[in-house]
């Protein structure tokens, strides 16, 4: 009886998905498409000139495979590149002007966007596929000169601002999948938070992949600049489907003298099922660079969905004494496959970085630490530390650690350290000997396991993260 | 400067006489080899070193063919009694096992009978699978401890001059048997040539083997050994590797344990001046239940020498109960120094117990103030405290006289102190 429902409960929490009518691009990886794209956000010349350079890039670039998971080719030209409810053709002018049904499904994912969700101090700037709904707080924001709109509305209306940073940290002849963004972006976020400026509240994106074959390519770009603190969420649900959705999104943030950014992401789309069909590619490239004196770059994760996740979220430590960090949970469960991990690259004087990164591997999933430290010459007196565990449950998974070390600077300390084990069973029984049963004791395990990641999130994402973090994990063992 | 190093077939015949289907092997091997090329940093395991970026900076060319004759007498180690074996370039030249049975040990030039073809990732052995034309057999009968050490010297003479020499060894280990070796490379030779030997060890039920190999004479000779280690059940390996001297030098170790209750333990120590480069690589694979891998590797960095560490723990699903650790730790001395390090793991099971760690950074300003403090100065204190890392990885040998005389040859080697 008690499995059954454990079974019901782990079923996909956010899989459904609402009936409504697409406007879409034509499909296929065209100069059409991209024009069509263009088009409809009505993008200056510049713009589309941008892209189209990224596709002339795309032309020559090839997919990387030096990965740890395979996945089967994916025809770029069996694609939708754009895909934007009906209902949008018109911009809504208020809340009351969205789509029912949209507004419908929010509720059901518990995204704050009415009135009353002011009270937990969230703006939110909801992204549906490929266009941003609502974007609400608004004019508290303006009244401190924060921008923070869609990167559609941005590129209209702070060109000069684009221009200046847009492709500035991630190149549009990056690899692959950050070329391929650059040139059919479709939304995103934009954020700029001026000098010394402390943004009042936690600025949130929900992200939410809904129509089927659709791949989304968001672009967000956040720039901190002197003196400026920002804390950005970015949690992501996802529809229950069965082909394989291609997920590429490109974040580019940036900070300049003393200021600070904190960027955390819980990412929950869709694993696919048991036998491990159907399921996300999410193949993000997140960079950010500390481009000032004493700035600082924060990135903290929860990686509990997607069929293969390939996520470097790294820190260019450009500035004199600037800091990165780097939080990492991953968990994989069935067939999922998750490789990810950071680059810390040392340039500037007195830098530092943490990397804590845990690994929760079970079922017959794949979990993969692959990291970089690299100190250069002039980083003097830098310091870095690196820690990853990884947990293993069964012995159909596997946890693999891959951690490049580079050290070229003598006044420079480097750490790293290691481990792979799996639940104690000493552990496991003193909490079953306190009356908790098997799934509760080793939720409780993992939750601690994983407590110094957590509790780097702002309080809205710890609670959901640690829930998410035993219902990923729930049927696993025994 | 030499580009890209291709060796044409009709080299094969130079070297000796071979039945068909070793010539096909070999020509088979050639033909990998120089559709390659030697392995650059495009290679994975090859990242840090470009191998053939430092050939074409080093070398004019690469002869097969070794000029001169000259004959050159060595010394014996006089401080222990010791069994030993003497290769000079490459050739087993004599031996003297005047402490053992003779008849429980075999000798002999290697011949090679294992001829499958198969692609390997490291473009090196296919090289040595195709020009291998010296080298030595030890076989040691089951049940049977050896008495006294026996001590490889590895020779290298005036003779070499830009050349290319292709070695293949192999020691094998019967049942309950046990041997102690010690391996001194010694060299003569002023002019750059390139070492490419390929080892192979098998050791069967319950044997052991403690190694203890050291090429520490400051030379430059460039050199890369890929050595294969194999381990039955209850076998235990035991290895130190002092690998300080050479301009370039790579070690490539890979363990198999493949029988259960197996054990490997590998330790290393060096120091690394000038320009020189070296790397050291390991792969582990745990095959079976029940093993246990131990490594430490330590490594110092002066001038503008280069050190690397790429180690990779592999434990397959069957592999439960494995104990895996790993630990590599540098000292960068000087601002033209670095230090790469790859430490991987790769795990199929879960009852394991795998950790490694990986540090780098500079000597400890306190603890360089607290000797300072004691009379000591500057140069004296970091001497004392590079050699104190060093020797906690000496100091593990547990023959006395063997240590002391390592101990000697690593101090005599820090050459470059006088700079600080």
């Amino acid at each position: 009886m008690k499995n059954q429902n454990i079974d019901s409960i782990q079923e996909y929490k956010y899989g459904f998905s609402t009936d409504i009518e697409n406007i879409k691009a034509p499909k296929g990886l065209t100069k059409k498409t991209i024009e069509f794209i263009s088009e409809i956000k009505k993008e200056p010349k510049w713009m589309l000139e941008w892209r189209l350079k990224a596709f002339d890039r795309l032309k020559v670039s090839k997919e990387p495979n030096w990965q740890k998971p395979k996945f089967p080719k994916i025809d770029y030209q069996d694609l939708y590149y754009y895909s934007a409810p009906k209902s949008m053709k018109e911009k809504p002018k208020s809340l009351d002007d969205v789509d029912p049904k949209l507004i419908e499904t929010y509720k059901k994912l518990g995204i704050p966007l009415n009135e009353q969700k002011r009270l937990s101090g969230v703006a939110v700037d909801a992204v549906f596929d490929s266009v941003s709904v609502a974007t609400t707080f608004k004019d508290e924001l303006t009244k401190k000169g924060i921008i923070f709109c869609p990167i559609s509305e941005a590129i209209q209306k702070h060109p000069d601002l684009v221009k200046k940073y847009l492709g500035s940290v991630i190149p549009i002849n990056d690899h692959y999948f950050a070329t391929l963004n650059s040139a059919v972006f479709t939304d995103g976020s934009f954020v700029y938070i001026p000098p010394n400026t402390r943004c009042p509240m936690e600025l949130s994106t929900y992200f939410r992949i809904n129509a089927s074959e659709t791949g989304q390519f968001e672009r967000t770009l956040i720039i901190a600049d002197k003196g400026s603190y920002v804390s950005y969420l970015e949690g992501c649900t996802a529809p229950m489907r069965d082909e394989n959705q291609l997920h590429a999104a490109n974040v580019e943030l940036i900070a300049l003298d003393d200021a600070e950014i904190k960027y955390s992401t819980v990412q929950n789309w869709y694993p696919g099922d048991k036998e491990g069909k159907g399921g996300i590619y999410n193949f993000v490239t997140k960079r950010g660079a500390c481009r000032g004196k004493n700035s600082k770059i924060s990135w903290t994760q929860v990686e509990t969905g997607s069929a293969i996740t390939w996520k470097y979220p790294s820190c260019i430590l450009q500035g004199d004494n600037s800091v990165g960090e780097f939080y990492s949970i991953a968990i994989t469960n069935n067939y999922q496959k998750a490789d990810t991990g950071t680059k810390m690259i040392h340039l500037g004087k007195n830098t530092k970085s943490k990397i804590i990164s845990k690994g929760i591997s079970a079922g017959k999933a794949d979990n993969t630490y692959r990291g970089l430290v690299d100190i250069g010459r002039k980083a003097s007196n830098s310091r870095n530390y690196t820690q990853c565990d990884s947990l293993l449950m069964g012995n159909k998974c596997g946890a693999h650690t891959v951690p490049y070390i580079k050290n070229k600077n003598s006044s420079s300390t480097i750490e790293h350290e290691a481990t792979t084990s799996k639940i104690n069973e000493d552990q496991l029984f003193y909490c079953n000997q306190r009356g908790l049963d098997q799934e509760e004791a080793v939720s409780l395990i993992v939750n601690g396991f994983c407590k110094d990641v957590l509790q780097q999130l702002p309080m809205e994402f710890a609670v959901e993260a640690q829930k998410l973090v035993g219902i990923s994990l729930e049927g696993s063992v025994g | 400067m030499l580009e890209n190093l291709k060796i044409d077939i009709s080299e094969i015949d130079k070297i000796g006489k071979f039945t068909k289907q070793e010539k096909e092997f070999r020509v088979k091997n050639l033909d990998f080899f120089n559709e390659k090329g030697l392995p650059n940093k495009k290679d994975e395991d090859w990242k840090f070193s470009d191998l053939r970026q430092i050939v074409s900076k080093n070398f004019k060319k690469l002869d097969l063919k070794i000029e001169g004759s000259k004959n050159e007498n060595f010394e014996l180690i006089k401080d222990f009694d010791h069994n030993h074996i003497m290769i000079v370039d490459g050739r087993l030249n004599s031996t003297n096992f005047q402490f053992e049975e003779k008849e429980k040990i075999q000798i002999k030039k290697f011949l090679n009978e294992n001829f499958k073809n198969k692609r390997e990732r490291n473009p090196l052995v296919h090289l040595n699978h195709a020009l291998a034309n010296n080298g030595y057999f030890l076989d040691v009968a089951d049940n049977y401890k050896f008495k006294k050490v026996l001590v490889i010297y590895n020779i290298f003479t005036k003779n070499l001059n830009d050349n290319i020499l292709n070695i293949r060894n192999k020691i094998k280990i019967g049942k309950n048997s046990e041997l102690h070796i010690f391996e001194i490379v010694i060299n003569r030779s002023k002019k750059n040539f390139f070492n490419n030997t390929f080892d192979t060890i098998d050791l069967e039920e319950s044997a052991v083997l403690k190694n203890i190999c050291i090429n520490n004479e400051k030379s430059s000779g460039f050199f890369h050994k890929f050595r294969k280690n194999r381990l039955l059940s209850n076998a235990r390996l035991n290895s130190f590797i002092f690998p300080s001297g050479p301009k370039f030098n790579k070690i490539d170790l890979e363990f198999n344990l493949e029988g259960k209750n197996s054990e490997c333990y590998l330790h290393g120590a060096s120091y690394i001046d000038q320009n020189d480069h070296q790397e050291i690589k390991t792969r582990i694979n745990h095959l079976a239940p029940n093993c246990k891998s131990y490594q430490k590797v330590k490594k110092v960095l002066d001038s503008e020498g280069k050190g690397i560490f790429q180690g990779k723990i592999f434990v397959k699903d069957i592999a439960q109960k494995t104990d895996a650790y790993q630990l590599s730790k540098a000292i960068l001395l000087s601002e033209n120094s670095e230090f790469d390090s790859k430490p991987e793991l790769e795990i199929y099971a879960d009852d394991v117990k795998c950790s490694h760690g990986s540090t780098s950074g500079s000597i400890d300003e306190d603890s360089i103030h607290y000797l300072m403090s004691r009379g000591l100065n500057r140069k004296e204190a970091i001497k004392l405290l590079v050699n104190g890392f060093l020797n906690e990885v000496i100091e593990t040998i547990k023959s006395n006289s063997l240590r002391k005389y390592i101990q000697e040859k690593f101090e005599s080697g820090f050459y470059e102190y006088k700079k600080h």
